[in-house]
Protein backbone atom coordinates (compact mmCIF):
# COMPACT_ATOMS: atom_id res chain seq x y z
CA UNK A 1 0.00 0.00 0.00
CA UNK A 2 1.22 3.45 -0.87
CA UNK A 3 0.61 6.12 1.71
CA UNK A 4 -0.44 9.41 0.29
CA UNK A 5 1.93 11.96 1.75
CA UNK A 6 1.80 15.72 1.49
CA UNK A 7 4.49 18.34 1.85
CA UNK A 8 4.82 20.91 4.60
CA UNK A 9 4.35 24.43 3.27
CA UNK A 10 7.01 25.78 5.56
CA UNK A 11 9.74 23.16 5.97
CA UNK A 12 9.01 20.99 2.92
CA UNK A 13 8.93 17.85 5.07
CA UNK A 14 6.74 14.88 4.22
CA UNK A 15 3.42 14.72 6.05
CA UNK A 16 1.98 11.26 6.54
CA UNK A 17 -1.75 10.80 7.05
CA UNK A 18 -2.84 11.57 10.57
CA UNK A 19 -0.10 14.13 11.10
CA UNK A 20 0.10 17.83 10.51
CA UNK A 21 -2.22 20.80 10.78
CA UNK A 22 -4.18 22.28 7.93
CA UNK A 23 -4.56 26.03 8.18
CA UNK A 24 -7.07 27.77 5.92
CA UNK A 25 -6.57 31.47 5.45
CA UNK A 26 -9.45 33.86 4.88
CA UNK A 27 -8.72 33.85 1.14
CA UNK A 28 -9.37 30.08 1.37
CA UNK A 29 -5.76 29.21 0.64
CA UNK A 30 -4.72 26.01 2.36
CA UNK A 31 -1.43 25.70 4.26
CA UNK A 32 -0.14 22.45 5.63
CA UNK A 33 2.30 22.29 8.49
CA UNK A 34 4.09 19.20 9.70
CA UNK A 35 4.32 20.33 13.32
CA UNK A 36 3.63 23.21 15.64
CA UNK A 37 7.13 24.60 15.11
CA UNK A 38 6.41 25.17 11.44
CA UNK A 39 2.97 26.52 12.24
CA UNK A 40 4.28 28.92 14.83
CA UNK A 41 7.10 30.17 12.62
CA UNK A 42 4.66 30.70 9.79
CA UNK A 43 2.33 32.72 11.95
CA UNK A 44 5.30 34.67 13.29
CA UNK A 45 6.04 35.47 9.65
CA UNK A 46 9.47 33.92 9.63
CA UNK A 47 10.79 33.26 6.15
CA UNK A 48 11.63 29.59 5.53
CA UNK A 49 14.34 30.68 3.08
CA UNK A 50 16.31 32.11 5.99
CA UNK A 51 16.20 29.01 8.18
CA UNK A 52 18.88 26.46 7.40
CA UNK A 53 16.80 23.37 8.19
CA UNK A 54 14.05 23.98 5.62
CA UNK A 55 13.92 22.49 2.14
CA UNK A 56 13.65 25.95 0.59
CA UNK A 57 16.94 27.05 2.13
CA UNK A 58 18.71 23.86 1.11
CA UNK A 59 17.49 24.24 -2.44
CA UNK A 60 18.49 27.88 -2.56
CA UNK A 61 21.99 27.19 -1.29
CA UNK A 62 22.42 24.07 -3.46
CA UNK A 63 23.03 21.72 -0.58
CA UNK A 64 21.63 18.58 -2.18
CA UNK A 65 22.90 19.23 -5.70
CA UNK A 66 25.66 16.57 -5.73
CA UNK A 67 23.23 13.68 -5.42
CA UNK A 68 21.00 15.15 -8.10
CA UNK A 69 23.74 15.45 -10.72
CA UNK A 70 24.86 11.85 -10.18
CA UNK A 71 21.34 10.64 -10.75
CA UNK A 72 20.97 12.65 -13.94
CA UNK A 73 24.18 11.42 -15.50
CA UNK A 74 23.30 7.81 -14.94
CA UNK A 75 19.94 8.24 -16.57
CA UNK A 76 21.35 9.87 -19.70
CA UNK A 77 24.02 7.22 -20.30
CA UNK A 78 21.64 4.33 -19.84
CA UNK A 79 19.51 5.20 -22.83
CA UNK A 80 19.92 2.84 -25.85
CA UNK A 81 18.49 3.34 -29.33
CA UNK A 82 15.09 1.90 -28.90
CA UNK A 83 12.96 3.77 -31.39
CA UNK A 84 12.92 4.51 -35.09
CA UNK A 85 14.26 7.82 -36.34
CA UNK A 86 13.03 9.65 -39.43
CA UNK A 87 14.51 7.64 -42.31
CA UNK A 88 15.64 4.55 -40.41
CA UNK A 89 13.24 2.08 -38.88
CA UNK A 90 14.02 0.28 -35.64
CA UNK A 91 14.97 -2.93 -37.48
CA UNK A 92 17.55 -1.22 -39.63
CA UNK A 93 19.14 0.42 -36.64
CA UNK A 94 19.25 -2.86 -34.73
CA UNK A 95 20.87 -4.62 -37.71
CA UNK A 96 23.51 -1.95 -37.97
CA UNK A 97 24.18 -2.18 -34.27
CA UNK A 98 24.49 -5.97 -34.45
CA UNK A 99 27.07 -5.80 -37.30
CA UNK A 100 30.69 -6.47 -36.39
CA UNK A 101 33.12 -3.57 -36.60
CA UNK A 102 35.19 -5.27 -39.32
CA UNK A 103 32.23 -5.57 -41.61
CA UNK A 104 31.37 -1.96 -41.05
CA UNK A 105 34.97 -0.90 -41.74
CA UNK A 106 35.03 -2.92 -44.93
CA UNK A 107 31.81 -1.34 -46.08
CA UNK A 108 33.16 2.08 -45.33
CA UNK A 109 36.38 1.41 -47.24
CA UNK A 110 34.47 0.13 -50.23
CA UNK A 111 32.34 3.22 -50.25
CA UNK A 112 35.42 5.43 -50.04
CA UNK A 113 37.07 3.59 -52.92
CA UNK A 114 34.00 4.03 -55.03
CA UNK A 115 33.91 7.73 -54.33
CA UNK A 116 37.59 8.07 -55.19
CA UNK A 117 37.08 6.25 -58.44
CA UNK A 118 34.21 8.43 -59.35
CA UNK A 119 36.28 11.51 -58.68
CA UNK A 120 39.06 10.10 -60.84
CA UNK A 121 36.66 9.47 -63.66
CA UNK A 122 35.33 12.96 -63.61
CA UNK A 123 38.86 14.28 -63.49
CA UNK A 124 39.83 12.22 -66.51
CA UNK A 125 36.84 13.45 -68.40
CA UNK A 126 37.69 17.01 -67.58
CA UNK A 127 41.25 16.46 -68.70
CA UNK A 128 40.10 15.00 -71.95
CA UNK A 129 37.81 17.89 -72.53
CA UNK A 130 40.55 20.34 -71.84
CA UNK A 131 42.84 18.59 -74.23
CA UNK A 132 40.18 18.66 -76.87
CA UNK A 133 39.52 22.33 -76.42
CA UNK A 134 43.23 23.02 -76.54
CA UNK A 135 43.63 21.06 -79.72
CA UNK A 136 40.73 22.86 -81.35
CA UNK A 137 42.10 26.25 -80.48
CA UNK A 138 45.50 25.18 -81.72
CA UNK A 139 44.09 24.05 -85.06
CA UNK A 140 42.17 27.24 -85.56
CA UNK A 141 45.12 29.39 -84.61
CA UNK A 142 47.57 28.07 -87.09
CA UNK A 143 48.80 25.13 -89.08
CA UNK A 144 51.95 24.65 -87.07
CA UNK A 145 50.98 21.36 -85.50
CA UNK A 146 48.12 20.07 -87.59
CA UNK A 147 49.56 16.63 -88.12
CA UNK A 148 49.57 15.78 -84.42
CA UNK A 149 46.15 17.21 -83.73
CA UNK A 150 44.17 16.21 -86.76
CA UNK A 151 44.14 12.41 -86.33
CA UNK A 152 42.90 12.80 -82.79
CA UNK A 153 40.40 15.48 -83.72
CA UNK A 154 37.46 13.51 -85.11
CA UNK A 155 37.35 11.09 -82.22
CA UNK A 156 37.29 13.73 -79.54
CA UNK A 157 35.30 16.13 -81.66
CA UNK A 158 32.55 13.54 -82.03
CA UNK A 159 32.17 13.43 -78.30
CA UNK A 160 32.03 17.17 -78.16
CA UNK A 161 29.48 17.29 -80.90
CA UNK A 162 27.16 15.01 -79.06
CA UNK A 163 27.07 17.32 -76.12
CA UNK B 1 -14.80 27.58 20.84
CA UNK B 2 -17.65 30.01 20.62
CA UNK B 3 -19.23 31.16 23.86
CA UNK B 4 -21.63 33.97 24.75
CA UNK B 5 -20.09 37.37 24.00
CA UNK B 6 -17.97 35.98 21.16
CA UNK B 7 -18.09 38.09 18.02
CA UNK B 8 -18.35 36.25 14.72
CA UNK B 9 -18.10 37.23 11.09
CA UNK B 10 -21.01 36.46 8.81
CA UNK B 11 -20.24 34.18 5.88
CA UNK B 12 -23.32 34.91 3.77
CA UNK B 13 -25.23 37.78 2.13
CA UNK B 14 -28.13 37.87 4.59
CA UNK B 15 -27.38 41.48 5.50
CA UNK B 16 -25.69 40.99 8.85
CA UNK B 17 -22.00 41.76 9.02
CA UNK B 18 -21.09 40.86 12.56
CA UNK B 19 -22.79 38.71 15.15
CA UNK B 20 -22.35 38.28 18.88
CA UNK B 21 -23.17 34.93 20.42
CA UNK B 22 -25.60 35.16 23.31
CA UNK B 23 -26.62 31.52 23.76
CA UNK B 24 -25.67 28.07 22.55
CA UNK B 25 -28.55 25.83 21.61
CA UNK B 26 -28.46 22.14 22.46
CA UNK B 27 -28.02 21.77 26.20
CA UNK B 28 -28.80 23.79 29.28
CA UNK B 29 -25.28 24.46 30.48
CA UNK B 30 -23.20 24.18 27.39
CA UNK B 31 -19.97 26.16 27.54
CA UNK B 32 -18.68 26.23 24.00
CA UNK B 33 -20.02 25.85 20.51
CA UNK B 34 -18.00 24.36 17.62
CA UNK B 35 -18.44 23.95 13.89
CA UNK B 36 -21.98 22.82 13.06
CA UNK B 37 -23.54 24.04 16.31
CA UNK B 38 -26.46 26.45 16.32
CA UNK B 39 -26.24 29.58 18.41
CA UNK B 40 -28.52 32.48 19.21
CA UNK B 41 -26.83 35.71 18.27
CA UNK B 42 -27.43 39.38 18.14
CA UNK B 43 -26.51 41.42 15.10
CA UNK B 44 -23.81 43.87 16.03
CA UNK B 45 -23.24 45.30 12.60
CA UNK B 46 -25.52 45.17 9.56
CA UNK B 47 -25.41 46.16 5.92
CA UNK B 48 -27.74 49.16 5.31
CA UNK B 49 -31.02 48.68 3.41
CA UNK B 50 -31.23 44.96 4.07
CA UNK B 51 -33.97 42.96 5.85
CA UNK B 52 -31.73 42.24 8.86
CA UNK B 53 -30.96 45.15 11.15
CA UNK B 54 -28.64 45.92 13.98
CA UNK B 55 -29.52 44.51 17.44
CA UNK B 56 -31.88 41.95 15.93
CA UNK B 57 -31.78 38.47 17.45
CA UNK B 58 -31.18 35.63 15.01
CA UNK B 59 -30.12 32.01 14.91
CA UNK B 60 -26.88 31.11 13.22
CA UNK B 61 -24.81 28.03 12.53
CA UNK B 62 -21.06 28.15 13.02
CA UNK B 63 -19.11 27.34 9.86
CA UNK B 64 -15.53 28.33 10.69
CA UNK B 65 -13.58 28.48 13.93
CA UNK B 66 -10.09 29.45 14.90
CA UNK B 67 -10.10 26.45 17.20
CA UNK B 68 -8.90 23.35 15.39
CA UNK B 69 -11.40 20.87 14.04
CA UNK B 70 -10.28 17.26 14.33
CA UNK B 71 -11.49 14.57 11.99
CA UNK B 72 -11.50 10.83 12.56
CA UNK B 73 -8.85 10.44 9.87
CA UNK B 74 -6.48 12.51 11.99
CA UNK B 75 -6.77 15.58 9.82
CA UNK B 76 -6.74 18.84 11.73
CA UNK B 77 -8.33 21.91 10.15
CA UNK B 78 -7.98 25.39 11.45
CA UNK B 79 -9.40 28.61 10.03
CA UNK B 80 -8.41 32.20 10.19
CA UNK B 81 -11.64 33.53 11.71
CA UNK B 82 -14.83 32.62 13.53
CA UNK B 83 -17.72 32.77 11.11
CA UNK B 84 -21.40 31.83 11.10
CA UNK B 85 -24.29 31.69 8.65
CA UNK B 86 -27.63 33.19 9.63
CA UNK B 87 -30.41 30.58 9.49
CA UNK B 88 -34.13 30.41 10.20
CA UNK B 89 -35.89 28.01 12.59
CA UNK B 90 -35.84 25.19 10.00
CA UNK B 91 -32.13 25.47 9.40
CA UNK B 92 -32.26 27.06 5.95
CA UNK B 93 -29.89 29.96 5.33
CA UNK B 94 -31.44 33.43 5.13
CA UNK B 95 -28.99 34.59 2.53
CA UNK B 96 -28.60 33.25 -0.99
CA UNK B 97 -24.82 33.05 -1.15
CA UNK B 98 -22.08 31.67 1.09
CA UNK B 99 -18.57 33.11 1.24
CA UNK B 100 -15.32 31.35 1.99
CA UNK B 101 -14.32 27.76 2.57
CA UNK B 102 -16.64 25.52 4.56
CA UNK B 103 -15.94 22.14 6.18
CA UNK B 104 -17.64 18.95 5.09
CA UNK B 105 -18.92 18.27 8.60
CA UNK B 106 -21.87 20.63 8.07
CA UNK B 107 -23.48 18.07 5.79
CA UNK B 108 -23.68 15.60 8.67
CA UNK B 109 -25.53 18.20 10.73
CA UNK B 110 -28.14 18.53 7.95
CA UNK B 111 -27.03 21.88 6.61
CA UNK B 112 -26.84 20.54 3.07
CA UNK B 113 -28.15 23.78 1.60
CA UNK B 114 -25.20 25.71 3.04
CA UNK B 115 -22.74 23.11 1.82
CA UNK B 116 -24.16 23.17 -1.68
CA UNK B 117 -24.00 26.96 -1.82
CA UNK B 118 -20.42 27.12 -0.58
CA UNK B 119 -17.72 27.98 -3.13
CA UNK B 120 -15.27 25.58 -1.53
CA UNK B 121 -15.87 22.55 0.67
CA UNK B 122 -12.90 21.17 2.56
Amino acid sequence: MVLKTELCRFSGAKIYPGRGIRFIRSDSQVFLFVNSKCKRYFHNRLRPAKLTWTAVYRKQHKKDIAAETVKKRRRTTKKPYSRSIVGATLEVIQKKRAEKPEVRDAAREAALREIKERIKKTKDEKKAKKAEVMSKTKTSKGGNVPKGAVPKGPKLGGGGGKR
Amino acid sequence: MIQPQTHLNVADNSGARELMCIRIIGASNRRYAHIGDVIVAVIKEAVPNMPLEKSEIVRAVIVRTCKELKRDSGMIIRYDDNAAVVIDQEGNPKGTRIFGAIPRELRQFNFTKIVSLAPEVL
